[in-house]
């Protein structure tokens, strides 16, 4: 249990930057503004089954999840290893690579799940949408994890802010609008569906979305699992491997 | 007897370290003794800096060989060599966001302390920090901020605290506090490296002085034993730097 205090370091720390209204928005403003636009502006005039505020509010809470656990996961490590010398701090403690990586995590996971839940009461607040369900939260969590373990290796990995900025425009901005947060992946064309099919967030919404548990539920729910671990072992391996002189 | 008997807090043998094509060290050998204070000068590029990254455990190393209390230490430390070290690195690190009260309390569950509230109560007093305890790093002056990283470098009670250039860009009054809480470590038993560019500094604190040059150790003894063995006595330990280390000495 020695990833507790790491969490619990991170987590104070985020309860202080959330008290940053800049902090805040940054976050939550973009998933915000395409939920409000997008569900005032078209509302139920595109045709999707269950309604298309509905459909766009789960698809908005699957990109506030991967956008806060990835992405400030990411800003969060790098900016502790490259500004502020705080990650030192974090890695000479006497708490083991594996415990540091699951407490950073673990911190994203938080991050992730709160700000999903944001966008949950927003749609609930504005349009009386009730979007989580069991499958949806497990969804939530699972999105969460896989999305946090990979910000915490990335976030060890990038040698600068230039290679994040690669990673956003090459990786989450795509995935952003092309894994079915917008419209059903099933509009893509075969060939594109195919790519995406599988992405991280492509399974979230398709968690997010499902009533009752099937055979693919239990799919996106390995894969996402899967994932995670997988990242997982990444940020343990660059915590074995960590160097100041890179 | 005893002395004979007991570990070297630190040694490091034939260490050499390269990065981005760079030689970086070059088979520098040093031994600090427990309880000491062992001062590491050299001009910047040197490869203090780097030493302590290495003795640290924050980078890696091609060749050479590096004991904690006649332990050896990899790369990845395990978890009893990690407690042994506590670091203040040039710049301060205190985390931002948080008050000098939380960055000591947070540091203290990561060193795994019981009773952390007391022990941290207790270390704000130490220290003399009673009046900025809940302040943020922000608000505190470069000194202020500087007694609080030393402090909680030194809260888990480390057998080795490594400070890097602890009062560079100190005034005198914050450096003569400085010198002050290093000395009320050593007392304690703790065992000390410091790297610093002030010979007053290293004359004051230190029990031996290596210096460093070009990622080599050209030598290492007490400040009276090198300014014996370099300026025959005849000059300061900044004239015995000065023809050591750069070859402009101010030979008398």
């Amino acid at each position: 249990m020695k990833w507790i205090p790491v969490y619990k370091r991170e987590l104070r720390m985020l309860m202080r930057r959330m008290g940053n209204l800049g902090y805040l928005f940054s976050g939550l403003l973009f998933p915000m503004i395409y939920l409000l636009a997008f569900g005032w502006g078209l509302g139920d005039s595109v045709n999707v089954a269950g309604g298309y505020i509905g459909f766009l509010a789960k698809g908005m809470m699957a990109i506030s999840v991967m956008m806060n656990s990835f992405q400030q996961t990411v800003i969060s490590i790098s900016a502790a290893r490259f500004y502020y010398g705080t990650f030192q701090t974090l890695k000479l403690s006497p708490i083991g690579e594996k415990s540091l990586a699951f407490g950073l995590a673990m911190a994203g996971v938080t991050r992730g799940v709160f700000a999903g839940v944001i966008i949950a009461l927003a749609a609930w607040l504005f349009f009386d949408i009730a979007t989580l369900t069991i499958p949806g939260i497990i969804g939530l969590v699972l999105t969460a994890m896989c999305f946090a373990s990979f910000g915490v290796a990335v976030g060890m990995s990038i040698k600068g802010q230039e290679q994040f900025s690669i990673i956003v425009n090459f990786f989450i901005t795509p995935m952003t609008f092309f894994c079915g947060s917008f419209f059903p992946i099933t509009n893509l064309p075969d060939m594109v569906q195919m790519a995406v099919k599988y992405l991280p967030l492509s399974l979230a919404n398709s968690l997010l979305r499902l009533t009752s548990w099937d055979g693919s539920a239990v799919i996106s729910v390995a894969i996402l699992l899967l994932t995670a671990i997988a990242g997982f072992a990444w940020s343990v391996w660059r915590l074995n491997n960590y160097s100041e002189f890179e | 007897m005893e002395n004979q008997t007991m570990p070297l807090a630190i040694e490091v043998k034939d260490l050499y370290c390269s990065a981005k094509g760079k030689k970086i060290l070059q088979g520098v050998s040093l031994q600090v003794k427990q309880g000491e204070i062992l001062g590491l000068l050299g001009p910047n590029g040197a490869g203090k800096t780097s030493l302590i990254r290495l003795i640290c455990g924050l980078g890696p190393w091609q060749q050479g060989e590096i004991y904690l209390m006649g332990e050896k230490a990899e790369r990845t430390r395990t978890d009893a060599q990690k407690a042994m070290l506590g670091l203040v690195p040039q710049e301060n690190n205190l985390e931002k966001e948080l008050t000098i009260y939380e960055s000591i309390y947070c540091y203290g569950e990561l060193y795994g302390l019981k009773d952390i509230k007391d022990q941290t109560e207790a270390l704000i007093q130490k220290f003399h920090m009673e009046e900025w305890r809940e302040k943020k790093p922000r608000q505190l002056s470069g000194g202020m901020q500087r007694r609080a990283t030393i402090a909680r470098a030194s809260l888990p009670d480390p057998k080795i605290l490594i400070l890097d250039e602890p009062t560079v860009g100190l005034d005198p009054a914050m450096r003569q506090e400085v010198w002050q809480q290093v000395q009320m470590l050593k007392e304690a038993g703790t065992t000390i490296l410091l790297t610093t560019h002030y010979m007053e500094e290293a004359e004051l604190l230190c029990d031996r002085i290596s210096f460093l040059k070009e990622g080599r150790v050209l030598l290492t003894d007490t400040a009276a034993g090198i300014k014996h063995r370099v300026m025959q006595d005849k000059g300061t330990l900044e004239d015995a730097y000065l023809s050591l280390v750069t070859g402009e000495g101010r030979q008398k």
